[in-house]
């Protein structure tokens, strides 16, 4: 277990984190880190990997003092097209709501 | 902290900053490479991944993106990167009568042009591209669309200005330009002053306003987009695909009447390596905006289905919205500033940032060195000597 996967969506594992996190720079924010490595970037939205990964990332003391995160645009769950596709006829509002 | 001294200041890590800053550093000149956020964190970040030529216009808008697409093929080795660069293809999905009427026109000043691509009917583009729908009329195709990933292309010119000696600044705004006696002299940054003779402005979007910290006009505005991004799938599309739809709108063209989808909507699909679908878009003037709300996402949706309905089964995991640089007449800016010496232009690629990159960085380049030829005579900020159409 010397490299565990950290992001199980997209398999990214603990090297390939070090890996970029390795490559300098000064601070870096989560949101770059998931650019370049694709993690957090699967279907739970780094729901399961966004601790581990603010934890790398603070432990090499380059963590953004107020970072942002990772941004879960929606669908907040994962939704089947035809059913996105659905809400145009129901008006938009609607489909906040009924995204879950 | 000191003071930093530096033979060009580039602002913005998208990849048009991050080109131009490798291409000047490769030079051996001393660059700094200065970002709001992270590389790659606006429209560079937020696109997708097809390099089109098809769906340029005819003339320089066509050679600039050839130009471009020819350095790709050596793009890979210079950066010492897998760019996930694929030469499979690309077709415009053709829906309507009206639509093959524009799109035979437009194909015809493409081949004109020497591009190849050619017009199939409607089971020449199924056999082609097996998803699509019955009803599709046919559709256009050529050999010399290709894919690239854009966050694998974006990082790797980061780290290759980085490697080529560029200093990279993240997370770090600029907070203004200093000149003297007409001629820039310094980028004011959160984390201190730069002293320079030359300033790039790539700042994508936000050009504008990097223009405003030093006086300088540049006629940019942000074109907000929104694609769809699914469950990785086995794989179910080949190469790129748009619809008519999509060229219609790119180039503000009025095609037929009535019947034109809300929010700039044209479908844009491609399949990334680890099997997630690129399903887009939309083209909307919202100012800065980023909310773009269901409504966008609902019409995206379908309108995908429509022309490729085995899309209707698949589940969408997330979104993402952005926004193109647009100048208005379907070309970027990459020139120097008339009101300041020193300053440079490079900016308002609406959305075709990843297909011109790499010859951006050259352009900037020849400009720098004092070179000209035609495509900088074209991209010219003065050609928007009226206001840019809304």
């Amino acid at each position: 277990m010397n490299n565990p996967t950290i992001c199980r969506c997209e398999d990214v594992t603990l090297r390939q984190l070090e890996d970029c996190l390795a490559a300098g720079g000064t601070e870096v924010s989560l949101r770059e880190v998931k650019l370049q490595t694709r993690a957090g970037m699967g279907i739970c939205q780094g729901r399961t990997c966004l601790p581990l990964l603010a934890a790398l990332v603070d432990s090499t003391g380059r963590g953004l003092p107020q970072d942002a995160g990772l941004v879960r645009n929606q669908p907040v769950r994962p939704l089947v097209l035809a059913d996105l596709a659905r809400f145009a006829s129901n008006g938009g509002g609607e489909a906040t709501r009924c995204s879950g | 902290m000191g003071i930093k001294t530096a033979d060009a200041v580039v602002i913005g890590a998208g990849v048009i900053g991050s080109s131009i800053a490798f291409r000047l550093a490769e030079q051996g000149r001393k660059v700094v490479l200065v970002e709001k956020a992270g590389p790659g964190a606006g429209a560079s970040g937020s696109c997708d991944k097809a390099i089109f030529l098809q769906s340029k216009r005819p003339g320089i808008h066509m050679e600039l993106a050839l130009a471009s697409r020819r350095m790709y093929d050596t793009l890979e080795a210079e950066l010492e990167a897998d760019l996930e660069l694929k030469n499979d293809g690309g077709m415009v999905a053709i829906e309507t009568p009206e639509h093959l009427d524009f799109m035979r026109d437009f194909v015809r000043k493409q081949r004109d042009a020497g591009i190849a691509v050619e017009l199939l009917d409607g089971n020449e583009a199924r056999r082609r591209q097996p998803c699509l729908s019955p009803h599709v009329l046919g559709a256009s195709f050529s050999p010399d669309d290709a894919e690239v990933n854009p966050l694998a292309l974006n990082t790797a010119l980061f780290r290759a200005a980085a490697r080529h000696g560029a200093q990279t600044m993240t997370h770090c705004e600029v907070t203004g330009i200093r000149a003297s006696a007409g001629r820039v002299t310094a980028v004011e940054t959160r984390r201190g002053s730069i002293s320079t003779p030359l300033v790039i402005n790539a700042a994508g979007p936000f050009a504008g306003q990097v223009g405003q910290l030093a006086g300088v006009h540049v006629p940019v505005k942000p074109r907000r987009g929104t694609i769809l991004i699914s469950e990785a799938v086995e794989p179910m599309v080949n190469g790129s695909m748009l619809c008519a739809q999509y060229i219609a709108a790119k180039h503000l063209a009025a095609v037929g009447s009535g019947n034109v989808p809300p929010y700039g909507i044209g479908l844009s699909l491609g399949q990334t390596e680890s099997g997630n679908l690129l399903i887009g878009g939309s083209r909307e003037f919202a100012g800065f905006e980023k909310a773009s709300g269901p409504d966008v996402m609902a019409a995206i949706a379908g309108h995908a289905i429509r022309i490729v309905p085995a899309l209707a089964k698949i589940r969408i995991i997330r979104s993402m919205t952005g926004f193109r640089p647009y100048t208005g007449d379907g070309l970027p800016i990459i020139d120097r500033a008339p009101e300041l010496g020193g300053y440079v232009i490079a900016a308002g690629h609406e959305g075709d940032g990843i297909a011109l990159a790499p010859i951006t960085g050259i352009l900037v380049r020849d400009l720098v060195d004092g070179k000209t030829g035609p495509f900088l005579h074209a991209l010219t900020v003065n050609r928007f000597a009226v206001p840019i159409p809304a």
